[in-house]
């Protein structure tokens, strides 16, 4: 990763009231939200807000969005999870979200844990200077992390990916689940059979699709992108946004205008074919997506460039099972490695390496489920 | 006609997927029971967790990647257990990947104090950490093994660097990639148990591989499955890795740092 000038990045953060967002899977949403919130509060006055809206969140992504807004007094800021320790010490945040943690491009991190292990200092270091941490209470790394914190709002998300914290981030013992209710996904608590580090109790909650606040008050989010993640990512930024003194109704207000963040659920038009882009890059991630993609025929783009992790293996990760009796087209570089996999769970397949062929000649409406790269190309071709 | 195999129960067990499931592993049961399906057998998948007992019925055991702590934690259930001594001695196969390679292997070192965990002595292999962390493709050729079969295609993700004993045969020679120790070998064999570096998973590569264990565990020929696009993959990637490997001038493992990462 190439370095800035540290204090070069401290200068274009200083002065301002800064929000940071990081995890593996709903950065780039969550980030809308919060920015949208508080635009809402600031009655769209752009000037003073700053916000890496493209999803550059590394160093010089995040220095080339400051440098764009000089005169702007805050930042809402989706932050890379190999960052977010520069940022604490260098911008002294006002407020740091933290989404969740699963496997992803294993090929550059290695290990999970390791970056736990970075926020948990980085936070322990700030002590009182430090950021009001907003985590999701479901994810045990998350929560271990966090606790090094001043003071944390628990989200409980109702998260339902666990298959990346069998042990406790504290002491390695095993971690026990309870079961959670299959309809309003409440319950399914964890708790650390070694050490008794456990689920904190939810300040806000993810209930039944509404969203319940510290006063108890129940909040129908109504927002215009899919998903019940997209729900918990509402929910984390809501607690953000009431911590940067904005009140839900307006949070939420400003928040319904996200519609395509970076280009995630947008609608666009290939040749005939009209197409909704649906972004996955890791196994937590298809699983959040996948089911998403309704149309009957489903188009799916894999590749292994450095951005998208060039180990593919993750594929055998993913229940591509679930989308037997639908027409399922495989593109992209790896095509071939989604073909086998495809073939083994037995869905019928076309194979189209080729992006821009695989979406023509589709009459009906299709969604596309892409890792990073073909996201990124799909978005140019589509202009969206 | 009749199928002498119709209905003929095999039962494949996945060892520990929470712990030992990080790069996609359970890809490689997933590919035994298809092809064990498409050729008329009733296959069966026992998915096996910590505090689970292992079942003394299997016919493959497989075991996956994971993390440092994962790794200790299933060496020492599987120790207590007991079960997979008693799986290779009645002449049960055991496929074992990565982290599964390291723990069936005589010890392995852990973390940045290099602490030295005694594995369960399936394979007498010894594995340490090694100068770099072996990350890439890599291309082996398969010891004893002719025409495209000989080939084996996967994806290496490792710290350790593992060493054979003499109780053992390596499984490979490498082409391109690190392999065991950079020493030129591949894996290890010993019986029916075989260990081996490579994600991919290895046997959705490898189908070659995959009939391979199946044939150890049944003791019988299986007919040939026709899958083109399982050819083609591997075809693509052989040419594909070669073509990088030789723009390059020559393999080089990333020089990053070695942590006490996931093996």
């Amino acid at each position: 990763m190439l370095k800035l000038d540290p204090s070069a990045l401290g200068k274009l953060l200083a002065g301002k009231r800064i929000a940071l967002v990081s995890g593996t899977n709903g950065k780039t949403t969550t980030t809308h939200f919060l920015a949208a919130a508080l635009r809402e509060s600031l009655n769209y006055d752009a000037n003073r807000l700053v916000h890496n809206a493209d999803g550059a969140n590394l160093h010089h992504g995040l220095a080339s969005a400051l440098s764009g807004h000089p005169q702007a007094e805050i930042a809402i800021l989706e932050t890379d999870e190999r960052v977010v320790g520069d940022m604490i010490r260098l911008g002294q945040p006002e407020v740091l979200v933290l989404l969740n943690f699963s496997r992803d491009q294993l090929d550059r991190h290695h290990e999970i844990k390791g970056l736990g292990r970075s926020w948990r200092k980085a936070l322990a270091d700030a002590g009182p200077a430090g950021p009001i941490v907003v985590a999701n209470a479901d994810e045990p790394l998350i929560v271990w992390a966090a606790l090094a914190a001043k003071q944390v709002i628990w989200v409980d998300t109702a998260t339902t990916w666990t298959q990346d914290s069998s042990l406790c981030p504290k002491c390695d013992a095993n971690l026990v689940r309870t079961q959670p209710d299959q309809i309003s996904g409440h319950g399914g608590d964890w708790y650390c059979t070694g050490c008794g580090l456990a689920q904190p109790k939810g300040d806000f909650r993810v209930e039944s699709g509404t969203i319940v606040d510290p006063a108890r008050q129940v909040w129908d989010p109504q927002l215009s992108v899919p998903g019940t993640f997209n729900i918990s990512n509402a929910a984390c930024a809501l607690a953000a946004a009431e911590l940067m003194g904005v009140d839900a109704r307006t949070a939420l207000t400003g928040m319904r205008t996200v519609t395509s963040p970076a280009g995630r659920f947008a609608t666009a038009q290939f040749g005939n074919t009209t197409a909704r882009l649906l972004l996955a890059k890791n196994p937590a991630g298809w699983a959040e997506a996948l089911p998403l993609a309704q149309s009957q025929t489903v188009v799916l783009a894999i590749d292994s460039a450095a951005a998208d992790g060039r180990d593919v293996s993750w594929l055998w990760d993913v229940e591509y099972e679930s989308l037997a009796g639908r027409s399922v087209i495989a593109t992209g570089r790896r095509a071939l490695d989604l073909a086998v996999r495809l073939r083994y769970a037995e869905v019928d397949y076309r194979c189209i390496p080729d992006l821009a062929d695989a979406l023509t000649g589709h009459p009906e409406p299709v969604d596309v489920v892409a890792t990073y790269t073909p996201f990124q190309r799909l978005r140019r071709m589509g202009r969206v | 006609m009749s199928n002498p195999v119709a209905g003929k129960r095999v039962e494949v067990v996945l060892i520990y997927q929470s712990l030992l499931g990080l790069y996609g592993d359970r890809g490689n049961a997933t590919v035994l029971i298809k092809r064990l399906a498409w050729r008329g057998y009733e296959p069966v998948l026992t998915v096996v967790e910590p505090g689970d007992t292992l079942p003394e019925t299997g016919h493959i055991y497989l075991l996956g990647g994971g993390e440092d702590a994962a790794q200790i934690s299933a060496v020492r259930g599987l120790r207590a257990d007991g079960g997979l001594h008693r799986a290779v001695e009645r002449g049960a196969a055991v496929l074992a990947v990565c982290a599964g390679y390291q723990i069936v292997g005589r010890s392995f070192t852990v973390g940045y104090k290099d602490e030295v965990i005694s594995g369960l002595g399936l394979l007498d292999v010894t594995t340490t950490r090694g100068p770099v962390r072996a990350v890439g493709e890599i291309i082996s050729r398969w010891n004893g093994r002719d025409g495209q079969e000989q080939w084996l295609t996967g994806f290496e993700n490792h710290g350790g660097y593992t060493r054979l004993g003499p109780g053992v045969k390596p499984l490979a020679t490498v082409e391109i990639g690190v392999g065991n120790c950079n020493d030129g070998t591949e894996g290890a064999v010993a019986g029916t148990v075989i260990g081996t570096y490579p994600h991919g998973p290895i046997l959705a590569r490898n189908p070659a591989l995959a009939d391979h264990l199946l044939e150890l565990a049944l003791g019988r020929e299986l007919p040939p499955l026709i899958h083109p696009e399982i050819d083609k993959l591997r075809k693509q990637r052989l040419a594909r890795v070669r073509r990088s490997n030789a723009r390059r001038g020559l393999y080089r493992v990333p020089s990053r740092q070695l942590g006490s990462g996931s093996r």
